[in-house]
């Protein structure tokens, strides 16, 4: 009995931090249905009395919303495969080479993690901006295809790695990059969904760097893209909230496939941490 | 375990030079060459627009300490990481605490949604809760029956702000606090069982000790990153009502990308980074020793 009671009690507590977590997306969404007088009428109703899909449609006329989600994606994505990429790699000679240096160039790696981003942006804003890099793709990409966090995860996961696997293998005659192609990649899927979901949010959600960046309107990110129509259009609440939800699911849709992964993935960064 | 053999074949010599050469480089370019730049350009009176870069010395920083809005942006800035990193914290712990919990079912599913918030971006989200806050129709009046203006009051902006940042941010925390719980071998309840301690004993004497390492890593990283907070900010309020939400990073994009100091934005960022070294040194000292 006693049991029972503690267990609902618990259920109770769960279910009701998962409502105030949800509802703010169940909102924003079916707000994005609802007209604008309707979202600022005094009397409110959750769901919209007149469903309307006008706010998307005429989000696409009155600003060319896809083309920045088809430049995010292409971006994030380059950005993501690059990351993992060399974050694995790096990951792989830091955790099982033995060489002088290693301990140096591991704590630059950890340092990039601990830098301010507010320290390091005016001289890198300068430096491409000397370079004649603005409003190009390349300057979204090269100051984060490295990352602290990739390296340090995947140092973390491929060190559990056991060495006689890759003794193994070297024994028959497979070259360093087979092993880390055939062997070690496909055994950190884990750490790789973990990498991968962040380092897509993070690309997705940068704000500033685009905006410092990039100057045609047609090469823009989504959210600098979100704020610009916000500035132009600020009563349009109706856009806005179907701007967001286009803005948010995506990612969550990503977020839902590989979930079990990921959760796997972080969890091991912390744990050993 | 195999003795580490030293590097033997051609194809470890220049798989380990690649990476080795790659790094350095990499590094060299996008953090030294930076962060050099910029605490040189912290002593000059450093403008892009108009091609001003002239020697000043302590300038930078003395206007810094000599200026209001600084002091308030710092302390804004240590009272929203001390909230939020709190929240963040007894929260994640509570929620994972109950999820692992032998007495809870659906676990998968409240994992899947507390993590929700964090995976969605930052710009999106703030713009969804600047909306909810908004006095005429917002949500957060409607069903509190307020009739608060939470980003234009002096009083509430920061906390509002601050509300929207636990809401984005605690799921994170229950899933590392999951897996730190999850790692504790069940041996060690059992025994506290046998020798008669009760719930809140096994907690603060077993379970604490043993999840030290993540209890480190939440504090330590959520304190970085709520450092280097500025979006929530920039969309919801831009610092105001007056400077009642202004935080240190805010204040450097405003002085750096809105009025073009970047020596003076730079001399901020420095003491940012002096703040963000200690306050890190600190929490480990503090979260390593509770355990």
């Amino acid at each position: 009995m006693k049991k029972k009671i503690l267990s609902a009690v618990l259920f109770v507590i769960l279910a009701l931090a998962g409502v105030l977590t949800v509802v703010p997306f169940i909102w924003m969404v079916l707000s994005s249905f609802k007209t604008n007088a309707e979202i600022s009428a005094l009397h409110q109703t959750l769901l919209p009395q007149q469903f309307t899909l006008e706010n998307y449609l005429s989000l696409q006329s009155n600003f060319n919303f896809l083309r920045y989600f088809a430049n995010s994606v292409l971006i994030a994505a380059v950005v993501t495969a690059l990351v993992i990429y060399i974050s694995c790699i790096c990951g792989f000679v830091l955790s099982k080479y033995q060489f002088r240096g290693k301990n140096l160039i591991f704590g630059f790696v950890m340092m990039t993690m601990m830098i301010p981003w507010s320290v390091t942006i005016i001289s890198r804003y300068t430096m491409f901006m000397e370079a004649g890099l603005q409003d190009t793709y390349l300057s979204l990409i090269l100051p984060v295809m490295v990352s602290g966090f990739g390296i340090f995860m995947m140092k973390q996961d491929i060190s559990s790695l056991p060495d006689e696997l890759l003794e193994a293998a070297r024994m028959d005659g497979a070259d360093e990059f087979r092993i880390f192609h055939r062997i070690v990649l496909p055994m950190s899927k884990n750490s790789i969904s973990a990498i991968a979901i962040f380092q897509f949010l993070w690309v997705w959600e940068d704000y500033l760097w685009p905006y410092l960046m990039i100057d045609s309107e047609e090469k823009q990110l989504l959210a600098v893209g979100l704020t610009t129509f916000n500035g132009r259009y600020s009563t349009d609440y109706g856009g806005l909230f179907a701007a967001t939800a286009i803005s948010i699911i995506p990612v969550l849709v990503i977020y839902m496939i590989f979930q079990k992964r990921f959760v796997a993935g972080v969890a091991a960064g912390a744990v050993k941490g | 375990m195999l003795k580490r053999r030293p590097l033997q074949s051609r194809s470890e010599v220049i798989l380990r030079n690649i990476v080795v050469i790659f790094l350095t480089v990499y590094m060299t370019i996008f953090l030294l060459v930076p962060i050099v730049m910029a605490f040189a350009g912290s002593f000059h009176l450093w403008n892009p627009l108009n091609g001003t870069y002239e020697w000043i010395g302590l300038d930078n920083y003395i206007r810094m300490f000599r200026y209001p809005t600084f002091w308030t942006a710092m302390s804004n800035t240590l009272i929203f990481c001390a909230v939020v990193v709190t929240f963040r914290v007894v929260l994640g712990l509570s929620l994972a605490y109950a999820i692992v919990s032998r007495l809870t079912v659906h676990k998968t599913f409240f994992r899947t949604v507390f993590y929700m918030p964090t995976v969605t971006p930052l710009v999106a989200v703030a713009f969804v809760w600047k909306i909810m806050y908004n006095p005429q129709f917002g949500l957060i009046d409607q069903i509190l029956g307020l009739d608060i203006n939470w980003l234009y009051d002096s009083v509430f902006a920061l906390p509002a702000v601050m509300v929207m940042t636990v809401w984005k941010d605690f799921g994170y925390a229950v899933i590392l606090f999951m897996s730190g719980l999850l790692s504790v071998p069940s041996d060690y309840y059992e025994a506290s069982n046998i020798d008669g301690a009760n719930a809140w004993q096994t907690f603060r004497y077993i379970t604490l000790p043993m999840i030290r390492p993540t209890m480190v890593f939440v504090v330590i990283t959520s304190l970085i990153s709520y450092l280097q907070a500025y979006v929530p900010v920039m969309v919801m309020t831009e610092g105001g009502p007056g400077t009642a939400t202004y935080l240190s990073s805010y204040l450097v994009y405003d002085q750096a990308f809105v009025k073009y100091n970047f020596g003076y934005a730079s001399a901020i960022a420095f003491f940012i980074l002096i703040l963000t070294a200690v306050l890190t040194a600190l929490s480990f000292k503090v979260t390593g020793e509770r355990g």
